[in-house]
């Protein structure tokens, strides 16, 4: 059984829905969330944590919804890395690790630095003294002081230098905890999820096992973010389609952008079973082949 | 680990900082007029209060520097017993303002909701009342005193720092350490008192320095206008109503009162400017200052 | 277009960028490649004379201008007009209360473009042709910064760069604050422009898998000294310095 999943979960500000009647279980191996800036992914990643109440829908912890579930166990079972500069700047580095932690254990500071790979002495120091890459283990060092059993990364290496985001992602991957990890980027969804989810307007597009999914997308919209991915040596991505196009209200979301738009384009699709993975195409037989 | 200091403050260290010139000058002359009023006692030339008719109207000289008024009372000695108690009265506004403004503002921030709408509502009402026809009421009820000026001009004025502690709260809430926090479980009272509190602080410490000189020059004002303290109290609006009449020809009386709250204000400003831009600079300011010449236009304005 | 010979910037006693050697002629283009901190973008700012208290020393043309003894006047004319800077981030540089069709009209103004009779048309006719150039609607020119896009904003920034006559553009990360899909769209601009234009892009990016689908040369940067440089193909596929392939390694 999967620790969280979302059931059929609307999400948004105000009156203002960002993420629309979405459904998705939390698997083992890493499950990824891709999506572009708008997509509603980080919203997504919020209700997960209990941040945010879903207008409509559920987010079930084990057999409860989270309202009615034991809080303080979710706490410890579930946290989050989000970038760099989720650090307190006022803060000592060890008191910001020390804060999930009981009175008693605040020994286990230097501990938790030794397991991120970093000095215990840095404990004393405050966040402006850190590098990003220092800045990114020391957040993900005060994740791990609960010992969680599932930690929901936002974007933890985007805002890094290459060399430094290989040894985060190296240090992420050798984690012995699940992971629902939201990202733009999909290399880094390639390495740490065995599973993922790319995200369009607020609505899922397209599901099923990571390396199909880039080896061989059914949403036109996964196929263009694959492309655009500049690739060392490559043939430059093409630019197609116009991508300051806005989801569309009605019918298909990618609609206004996606090269295969036709007139059934207008009524919306649902996510449907392609053979081991799901996407929401009218058209997506033909996206795959 | 290679994962070295990070170049940008390396960098920053290295660069020569410029001082704010007229913001030091603005500390220094703030230091010195505060020290002058704590000390007024030694260092004034004759005790406070000694009234010599004789020696009325006197224009400056070797024995009363900044000359003595209608009562023969030495003007420098009142102007340095003034600073005690119009500092006093711009220390107890910003205090008590402070204090209730940054506690409401800090808490509708935060939760956000209803809550806050709560407390901004009775914010905006609080706004809507003039100082000065407050004071003036209140002078009717109560007696006209330096407590009165005190207590109008809190209640005036607090509501602008729960203004911008709920709106630097709001922000800080939105920060990554804050719902890090939540999600570790911490309650809430603790992240406002260990999180958004004092991360909210900077802004409303620069405004405190803007805000000191004009609160000086409204309680000056209200003294002035007979509403706040009372003769024989020495205090810089006061003694500029006392010497008006005079002005024309024995300009002394209301000259060095008048300059020293105007002195007093000009330094709390520039103080309060140079705060602001250190600290502007200090949170991502100097980022603004290199992303400007991104388009051509700006680019022509940064050399013109 | 760029011509530098022993560029020093330093800050004090520290040196900062330190690039012997940097050529980038019309319609080609050449790319600064680096870690935060190796002081690529420093080098780039200092090409227009931007880097604040940092004192300069070497040789540096740009538009056959000497930037490093070139009068303000001088400076003025090259900088925004035939040299054009594209940040990361154009938007914060865009005033938020102006139309964007206002805002390019004034930079023509300023710089009097469209005004000589002779200067490839009326200052209407420039500025569609710019915004043509870099694939945005005309429609764009009555909005405000606030109304576009991350994407649309860079664009905007390249269309008022076209429409000034820039020759060189200088690009610091100007896609990685976008989305893949919209840094693709900015790219295919960049590179559309040099190819039809001959226009000469100097581009400082942390992406080597970006710079290789664009650059004709390399320079690879590391704590202010150029460790290699040379052709793009070769530098990226038989590194010579251990820091390059350092990097090729850690592409995700």
């Amino acid at each position: 059984m999967t620790m969280l999943r979302a059931e059929r979960v609307t999400l948004g500000y105000g009156r203002r829905a960002v993420v629309h009647d979405v459904t998705l279980d939390i698997t083992e191996g890493g499950v990824g969330l891709i999506g572009e800036s708008g997509s509603g992914k980080t919203t997504l990643a919020r209700a997960f944590l209990g941040l945010l109440t879903p207008m409509s829908g559920n987010i079930w912890y084990g057999d409860q919804t989270l309202k009615k579930a034991d809080l303080r166990k979710f706490r410890k079972d579930v946290q989050p890395v989000f970038q760099a500069e989720a650090l307190d700047p006022r803060m000592r580095i060890g008191t910001s690790i020390a804060e999930g932690l009981p009175r008693s254990a605040r020994s286990r500071v230097g501990e938790l630095l030794e397991q991120v790979g970093l000095d215990p002495d840095l404990a004393a120091r405050r966040p402006h003294q850190l590098s990003g890459g220092q800045r990114q283990r020391v957040v993900i060092a005060r994740a791990l002081a609960v010992g969680p059993r599932l930690l929901i990364l936002d974007e933890p290496t985007s805002a890094l230098d290459v060399t430094v985001q290989a040894r985060i992602l190296d240090l992420l991957a050798s984690l012995d905890t699940e992971r629902l990890l939201i990202t733009h980027n999909l290399a880094v969804v390639e390495r740490l999820c065995r599973t993922s989810h790319v995200l369009f307007a607020g609505r899922v597009v397209e599901s099923g096992p990571t390396a199909d999914l880039l080896a061989a997308p059914a949403h036109p919209y996964t196929k263009a973010l694959r492309d655009a991915v500049p690739r060392l040596g490559g043939a430059p991505p093409e630019a197609r389609g116009r991508t300051e196009a806005v989801p569309a209200p009605s019918g298909c979301p990618y609609r206004l952008r996606c090269p295969l738009a036709a007139p059934e384009c207008e009524r919306p699709p649902a996510l449907r079973d392609l053979g081991g993975r799901q996407a929401a195409c009218h058209r997506a037989e033909e996206v795959l082949t | 680990m290679t994962e070295a200091a990070p170049a940008e403050v390396r960098l920053r260290r290295t660069l020569p900082r410029i001082p704010d010139r007229f913001a030091a000058l603005g500390a220094v002359l703030i230091v010195l007029i505060v020290l002058a009023a704590i000390f007024a006692p030694w260092l004034a030339p004759y005790p406070a209060d000694q009234l010599n008719p004789v020696e009325a109207v006197r224009p400056p000289s070797g024995a009363h520097w900044f000359g003595t008024d209608q009562v023969g009372r030495d003007v420098l000695t009142r102007v340095l017993y003034g600073g005690r108690t119009s500092l006093f009265i711009a220390v107890a506004v910003l205090a008590a303002s402070s204090a209730v403004g940054v506690t409401l503002g800090v808490v509708a921030g935060y939760a956000g909701g209803w809550v806050r709408d709560v407390i901004m509502r009775i914010t905006d009402v609080f706004l809507a009342f003039p100082a000065l026809l407050l004071s003036l009421a209140l002078a009717m009820v109560l007696q006209p005193s330096v407590n009165t000026v005190i207590l109008a001009l809190a209640v005036t004025w607090w509501p602008w720092y729960a203004r911008l502690a709920a709106a630097s709260a709001a922000s800080i809430a939105t920060r990554g350490y804050v719902d890090a926090a939540r999600c570790l479980g911490v309650p809430a009272p603790r992240i406002v008192l260990r999180h958004v509190l004092p991360n909210s602080l900077t802004p409303v410490l620069v405004q405190l320095s803007l805000d000191a000189g004009g609160v000086l020059l409204i309680s000056a004002a209200l003294s002035y206008l007979g509403l706040g303290a009372q003769e024989p109290t020495a205090e810089w609006g006061l003694m500029v109503q006392e010497g008006q009449t005079l002005f024309t020809t024995n300009w002394w009386v209301a000259m060095f009162p008048g300059l020293a709250i105007m002195v007093t204000a000009f330094a709390f400003n520039v103080l309060g400017e140079g705060l602001r831009n250190a600290l502007d600079h200090r949170s991502g300011g100097a980022r603004r200052e290199r992303a400007e010449p991104a388009s051509a236009e700006a680019a022509a304005r940064v050399v013109k | 277009m760029i011509e530098v010979r022993d560029l020093k910037v330093r800050y004090g006693a520290r040196v900062v960028a330190d690039v012997p050697e940097l050529d980038v002629g019309e319609g080609e283009c050449v790319a600064i490649v680096g870690e935060s901190g190796s002081g690529k973008s420093t080098t780039l700012l200092s090409l227009l004379g931007l880097t604040q208290d940092a004192e300069i020393s070497g040789h540096v043309r740009v538009c056959g201008v000497d930037v490093l003894t070139a009068s303000p006047r001088r400076l003025r004319e090259i900088r925004g007009a035939r040299a054009a800077l594209v940040m990361q981030s154009p938007q914060a540089a865009l005033s938020p209360a102006t139309r964007l069709g206002v805002l390019m009209r004034r930079a023509l103004k300023l710089h009097g473009v469209g005004t000589a009779p002779s200067a490839g048309g009326t200052p209407d006719e420039i500025m569609d042709r710019a915004v043509e150039a870099v694939m945005l609607d005309r429609e764009i020119l009555r909005r405000y910064p606030h109304e576009i896009s991350g994407g649309q904003a860079q664009r905007f920034a390249i269309a008022l760069a076209i429409a000034l006559g820039a020759e060189v553009i200088l690009a610091d990360e100007p896609t990685s604050a976008l989305d893949v899909t919209v840094q693709a769209e900015v790219v295919a601009v960049l590179r559309g422009l040099r190819e039809e234009r001959g226009l000469a892009l100097l581009l400082v990016s942390h992406d080597l898998a970006l710079v290789s689908t664009i650059a004709d040369r390399v320079l690879v940067m590391k704590d202010g000294a150029v460790v290699e440089s040379g052709p793009a193909a070769r530098v990226l596929a038989e590194p010579s310095h251990p820091y390059t392939r350092e990097l090729l390694e850690a592409l995700p």
